[in-house]
């Protein structure tokens, strides 16, 4: 499908290197994670660089490498809208979640989420919640990897996704999160060396003035003019709206992003990696303009059809076109890297909520053991990882990427992050609140997309399913219902006496007294005895 | 250490009964540590995505005026207002980290011990 040409034997050597250097990686992992928090949170042990290149890693997926320079590509302005609502998204994140799911949280966003309501149900929403991101995240980022590498290495491409899941499972398998931030942070590096070497390449080729990127692009854009203004992609205000609010409270809903939080040692860290990740996707984002724009500008209207219709093949066939075989393989390369260290770390939520939320949790009450909770983990992720496999190899190449993770951001952002934000800042919230507030997420979000145009299009539904109807993104409607649904569910009921109070979750989350103690793993060795642990941790030090 | 016993188990995050957590939410160094983080993230909060939604509804709404040259033939008005985004999140986010350093920590630090000596007095301090 994708339109790249010859089988290529460089390819296949480029990502048998990645594959051979992390499961290498995973395997030294393996024998150094030894407890559940070193499972689920590398031990707390990252510090906030280190977990900050684990974030970028985590978070910049094919939508971001393939996708947006393709969606710029193609329709100019509008896709540098995704680069600046994906980055504006980390202010949320900082300034509302970091530091309070450190302090609070173990494992899981159930943790934080259950820590004062009713340990079942609100774990049930929570892991509800979690499990359907990760499902659109997961299958669209594997249906990525099929295409990806069916194009370039000319495998077919359900065997292309076969292998894309058994190399994520087995990172998980080995060596938990601790093997999972090591694939990360080597992704980040390659990714970020790779924009920077594409994007000096493509200034070199317009005199190194990057106005001229944009005139050369505007000039070799049939739209003329139009190619350097908003509403190409984006053509309802209102949609363009309601994607920007998805996206920028969105990231602060995603499971596998906020897990990581629990990798680092105390809040102050948490922080420090949040600002990592900014700078690095920050500066990712920027440079996307060269990788897009310059797409247009040196490959022209030409690449049009070869980029396919999502046009994600464009910034292949920039490689290819920029250094030839052998660097378009060493590109596709690290698009396969970028896909692998996402979906790792996705599978490795998914596994939480199955595995420490619905398990250890809910099923057996906490009465199990931590080695079983692991080993329950690790079936999980095998189980995830089949019917990740199944879906996208039935999907198949059909489902668009873009549109799947688009629709991850809106369930985050709708189900999530409201009843997370008020589990931690509304003295009032209950459990009934949790779960109308997920329940209705989830629901109004999926069901909106499926009304959708996206869903039906056709030359007679200018509205989708139901006619007036005409959003792409949910956002706008989904996010306020998720409020309203948490809302109206705490006033609806009076719970009993609480269990656990407000206060305690109130104190801690803002303190950091009471956080979760690390084990001394770090991501290169182990700290015996002299662990760095917060002061003001009750257990281990007093 | 008492890490065992305490991170042995497959429940949630750990709750410890043996702080007055109701007294500490209500002692002044708690207070003030939310006075003071409040009055920094919430106008935070509400001036980026005032800018952001700013840009996002220009875009949408003006996208003559986005497409608009600023200064030179090729850069738009759009464009330089998604750059101011980026330089925007990144010096809130520097300013928050050198805030949290400086003032919130400290803060978050002292209202932690005050709660700590309580427990250590037997509920009085």
């Amino acid at each position: 499908m994708t339109p790249i040409a010859a089988v290529n034997g460089t390819a296949l050597a480029v990502f048998g290197v990645i594959v051979a250097v992390t499961l290498v990686i995973s395997w030294f992992a393996s024998k150094r994670v030894n407890t559940a928090t070193d499972f689920w949170a590398a031990g707390r042990g990252l510090t906030g660089p280190q977990n900050g290149f684990a974030i970028a890693g985590d978070y910049m997926s094919a939508a971001s490498f393939l996708g947006i320079a393709g969606l710029i590509y193609l329709f100019g302005f509008d896709g540098f809208m995704y680069s600046v609502g994906f980055l504006v998204a980390f202010l949320t994140v900082l300034f509302l979640l970091a530091e309070r799911m450190r302090n609070a949280g173990k494992y899981t966003i159930a943790d934080v989420l259950s820590y004062r309501l009713k340990q079942e149900p609100a774990r049930a929403a929570a892991a509800l919640g979690t499990l359907t991101v990760v499902a659109f995240y997961l299958i669209a980022q594997m249906v990525g990897a099929g295409v990806l590498i069916e194009g370039l290495v000319e495998i077919d491409f359900s065997l292309a996704v076969l292998l894309t899941g058994a190399f994520m499972v087995s990172y998980i398998i080995l060596g938990g999160m601790l093997a999972t931030s090591w694939v990360q942070i080597i992704k980040a590096f390659l990714l970020m060396t790779a924009a920077v070497v594409m994007t000096i390449w493509v200034l070199a080729k317009v005199s190194w003035n990057p106005i001229d990127l944009f005139t050369e692009a505007e000039g070799k854009s049939a739209e003329g003019e139009a190619y350097l203004k908003p509403g190409l992609f984006l053509s309802s205000p209102l949609d363009t709206v309601s994607l920007g609010l998805g996206l920028v409270l969105g990231t602060a809903g995603l499971p596998h992003i906020l897990m990581r939080f629990f990798t680092v040692p105390n809040a102050k860290a948490a922080r420090s990696s949040v600002m990592w990740a900014m700078v690095l996707i920050g500066a990712f984002y920027v440079m996307t303009t060269a990788l897009g724009f310059g797409a247009r500008a040196i490959l022209g209207q030409g690449g049009e059809e070869a980029a396919g219709a999502t046009g994600n093949g464009a910034l292949p066939l920039l490689a290819d076109n920029l250094g030839g075989e052998f660097f378009q393989a060493i590109i596709a390369g690290v698009a396969f890297a970028t896909i692998l260290a996402v979906v790792a770390g996705l599978v490795i939520s998914a596994s939480g909520a199955v595995a420490h939320d619905v398990w250890s949790n809910i099923v057996r009450r906490g009465q199990d053991s931590e080695s079983e909770e692991v080993w329950v983990a690790k079936i999980a992720a095998v189980v995830i990882g089949a019917v990740a496999i199944g879906i996208a190899i039935l999907g198949g190449e059909g489902l668009n990427v873009s549109f799947m993770v688009g629709l991850a951001f809106a369930v985050a952002a709708s189900a999530n992050f409201p009843a997370l934000l008020l589990a931690l800042t509304w003295r009032r919230f209950n459990t009934a609140g949790a779960i109308t507030g997920v329940l209705v997420g989830v629901i109004s979000s999926v069901a909106l997309v499926i009304i959708s145009p996206t869903v039906w299009p056709g030359p007679d539904s200018e509205g989708g399913l139901i006619s007036g109807y005409d959003l792409a993104n949910p956002g706008i409607i989904s996010i306020p219902l998720g409020f309203i649904g948490c809302w109206l569910g705490t006033m609806l009921t009076r719970e009993r006496v609480e269990e656990f109070s407000f206060d305690e979750l109130y104190v801690r989350s803002e303190t950091g007294l009471g956080a979760e103690a690390g084990t001394g793993l770090t991501l290169t060795g182990r700290s015996d005895g002299s662990r760095e642990a917060d002061e003001r941790e009750l257990v281990g030090n007093r | 250490m008492a890490t065992t016993e305490a991170t042995r188990t497959t429940t949630g995050s750990d709750h410890h009964p043996e702080i007055d957590w109701e007294a500490a939410e209500r002692s002044p160094e708690f207070r003030e540590l939310i006075r003071k983080k409040r009055s920094f993230v919430v106008p935070a909060t509400v001036f980026f995505l005032a800018w952001y939604f700013g840009f996002v509804i220009l875009a949408g709404y003006a996208p003559d005026f986005m497409g608009r040259e600023f200064l030179t033939d090729g850069l738009t008005v759009g464009y330089v207002l998604a750059l101011s985004q980026f330089v925007m999140t990144w010096a809130l986010g520097a300013w928050y980290l050198r805030k949290a350093d400086r003032e919130f920590d400290p803060l978050a630090e002292r209202a932690a011990q005050v709660a700590l000596r309580r427990r250590d007095n037997g509920g009085t301090s």
